[in-house]
């Protein structure tokens, strides 16, 4: 046995009487909170309104169509993935910087990464939406995209952002969180980078390598293998963090679901439906992140 | 949110500064022309705006808002916002008018133009039958042992503490949320505007009763509200209302939506 590979696994422990006292503990405890709901809180629940939120049967073309928390969720989606692919980019780049020799490099990127960190993102959010998007966008014209042009208005462009009419609205969400995520990711990537021995740099620049190639080819193949898991853990908090951007009324899943308990006054139902829906996307994410990073690991041995 | 609250005249403020100096000034009604569309600001409030069966807009002002922008020759441009940022988004020009059932204070007005009312609403309370079915009196609900639920940054929560200063003030980010607190026996009574609490006592005969019956708290005068500077916008819209108030259509429209729900009933859920 070679030391590089991994431990054998811990030999299984059955479960002992302790363990069934304490799963019956918790499911007694359940049970009971599940009792005391139905018993203090007077409620009709009615789930049918909520559900025909989420898809509903059209009369009109005899099919069943998504309805406004379906709709939301693909929003969310779309932020997500966006969001995902900008802030990894602002990431890489301000990483590399936080790591670069120059000094200026390093101050902006610095800046950027400590400001962000260290503003509430609810705060952050209020100002990078009523200052700074209600400057930016103006002068670049984007509210005055019309959404009957032909550039915006047909179905590759929606099925990647959504309704033109939205176009500006999901872009601030857009920008916003891959600002705010971008922090984060600056600090993972630094870190994957400064975890590279200073050896791999003084071996690559001594062969004669440029100060570009040793990054393309040396550093960053072995810091993007170190940071995949918890770039996959920031993408999962980056899906949670996007609820916060409907206090924007940004038309996401958050913002929609208050739209919908406003107007059915069915509160709870509508709340605990999308809590599930977030959920499921959110554990689904997790549970493929964890097999691809299985497999990565299988396939670099 | 406290934080934010505080920060809000501050941030305003600013803003105004910013928006005010960095834009070539243009008219509000020559944007609305030149772009073919009518921006309008909008938060869910039944029976102002909610979602019908298939998530579509409709209510009191969305029928206000579509005629406006049909008068004008222009599309109507729905945008829903969340109600504490309202007046922030239409100071950053994300909409050109607000109608959503905002009423006109004092305060407000220091930071936006109202035109003329084009409805009158009123607070309506709906107490909660277990805790509060003997009060007669609005004396009776005046008591710090009375708890009384209402949204945070609404007009009722500032009724609520004027006519009962000794009772508990709790703040929920929606009504339904506030009305919930009635129903489980939470809160004394919850204050909204009319209709909103009768439609709930309709729903929750047993639980919830109008200790005031039809009478309603306060009465409020909804105007749109547009962001200052523009008397040309103004005196549109302000016009507006009053042609479509001598003509009856305003009356007829907000009977249609606020007398009771038989009209349009079927049109938000399933029979």
């Amino acid at each position: 046995m070679d030391r590089n590979s991994p431990p054998p696994p811990a030999a299984k422990k059955p479960l002992k009487a302790v363990d069934y006292f304490l799963y019956a503990l918790v499911a007694g405890f359940i049970f009971y909170a599940i009792y005391r709901v139905n018993d203090v809180l007077v409620y009709h629940w009615n789930w049918s309104r909520v559900f025909g939120f989420v898809i509903r049967f059209d009369e009109e073309t005899q099919s069943w169509v998504s309805n406004l928390l379906l709709q939301g969720l693909a929003t969310t989606i779309r932020l997500a993935v966006w969001s995902t692919i900008f802030a990894t980019l602002v990431g890489v780049v301000m990483g590399y910087w936080r790591t670069c020799e120059n000094l200026t490099l390093r101050i902006i990127s610095r800046c950027y990464v400590e400001l962000i960190r260290n503003i509430p993102p609810v705060v952050f959010i209020f100002i990078f939406y009523f200052f700074v998007a209600s400057q930016i966008f103006p002068a670049m014209c984007i509210d005055n995209i019309s959404s009957k042009d032909p550039l915006v208005n047909n179905p590759v462009f929606t099925f990647m952002f959504g309704d033109p009419k939205l176009l500006s609205n999901f872009l601030a969400g857009m920008i916003c969180l891959s600002l705010f995520e971008g922090a984060y990711i600056t600090e993972i990537v630094r870190a994957g980078i400064q975890s590279t021995p200073k050896g791999q740099w003084e071996a690559a620049r001594a062969i004669g390598l440029s100060h570009l190639n040793v990054l393309r080819d040396v550093i960053l193949p072995q810091a993007i293998r170190k940071i995949l898991p918890p770039l996959a853990g920031q993408f999962i908090t980056l899906i949670k963090d996007s609820a916060i951007i409907s206090l924007i009324s940004i038309q996401e899943l958050t913002f929609v679901a208050t739209e919908v308990a406003a107007t059915t006054t069915r509160v709870f139902e509508t709340w605990i439906l999308v809590g599930a829906i977030y959920f499921v996307l959110c554990y689904s994410f997790a549970v493929l992140f964890a097999h691809l990073e299985k497999l990565a690991r299988r396939s670099h041995r | 949110m406290n934080f934010v609250k505080t920060l809000k005249p501050f941030l305003l403020a600013v803003l105004l500064v910013v928006v005010g100096s960095s834009t070539a000034w243009a008219g509000v009604l020559e944007d609305i022309q030149k772009r073919g569309s009518l921006r309008v600001g909008m938060s869910t409030f039944v029976p102002w705006a909610m979602r019908d069966k298939k998530g579509e807009l409709i209510g009191f002002e969305i029928a206000v808002a579509t005629k406006v922008a049909a008068d004008i020759g222009v599309e109507v441009e729905f945008v829903p916002t969340a109600w504490s940022g309202i007046i922030p988004a239409l100071i950053a020009k994300k909409f050109d008018v607000i109608i959503g059932g905002m009423s006109i204070t004092p305060q407000r007005n220091l930071t936006v133009n109202f035109t003329t009312p084009y409805a009158h609403s009123g607070q309506q309370m709906a107490a909660s039958t277990k805790l509060a079915g003997n009060f007669k009196t609005r004396e009776d609900f005046n008591s710090s042992k009375v708890t009384i639920a209402c949204r945070r940054g609404a007009t009722p929560c500032k009724a609520a503490q004027n006519m009962f200063p000794k009772a508990t003030v709790r703040r929920f980010d929606d009504d339904a949320q506030a009305f919930q607190e009635v129903v489980n026996g939470n809160a004394h009574a919850m204050i909204s505007s009319a209709p909103k609490p009768r439609f709930w006592s309709d729903a929750y005969p047993d639980k919830v009763f109008l200790p005031f019956g039809e009478e309603n708290l306060t009465r409020g005068d909804e105007a749109f509200a547009l962001r200052k500077g523009d008397a040309d916008a103004l005196n549109f819209f302000s016009n507006w209302i009053i042609v479509n108030t001598s003509n009856g259509w305003l009356k007829e429209t907000h009977d249609f939506w606020f007398q009771d729900q038989s009209a349009w009933k079927d049109m938000v859920a399933p029979k």
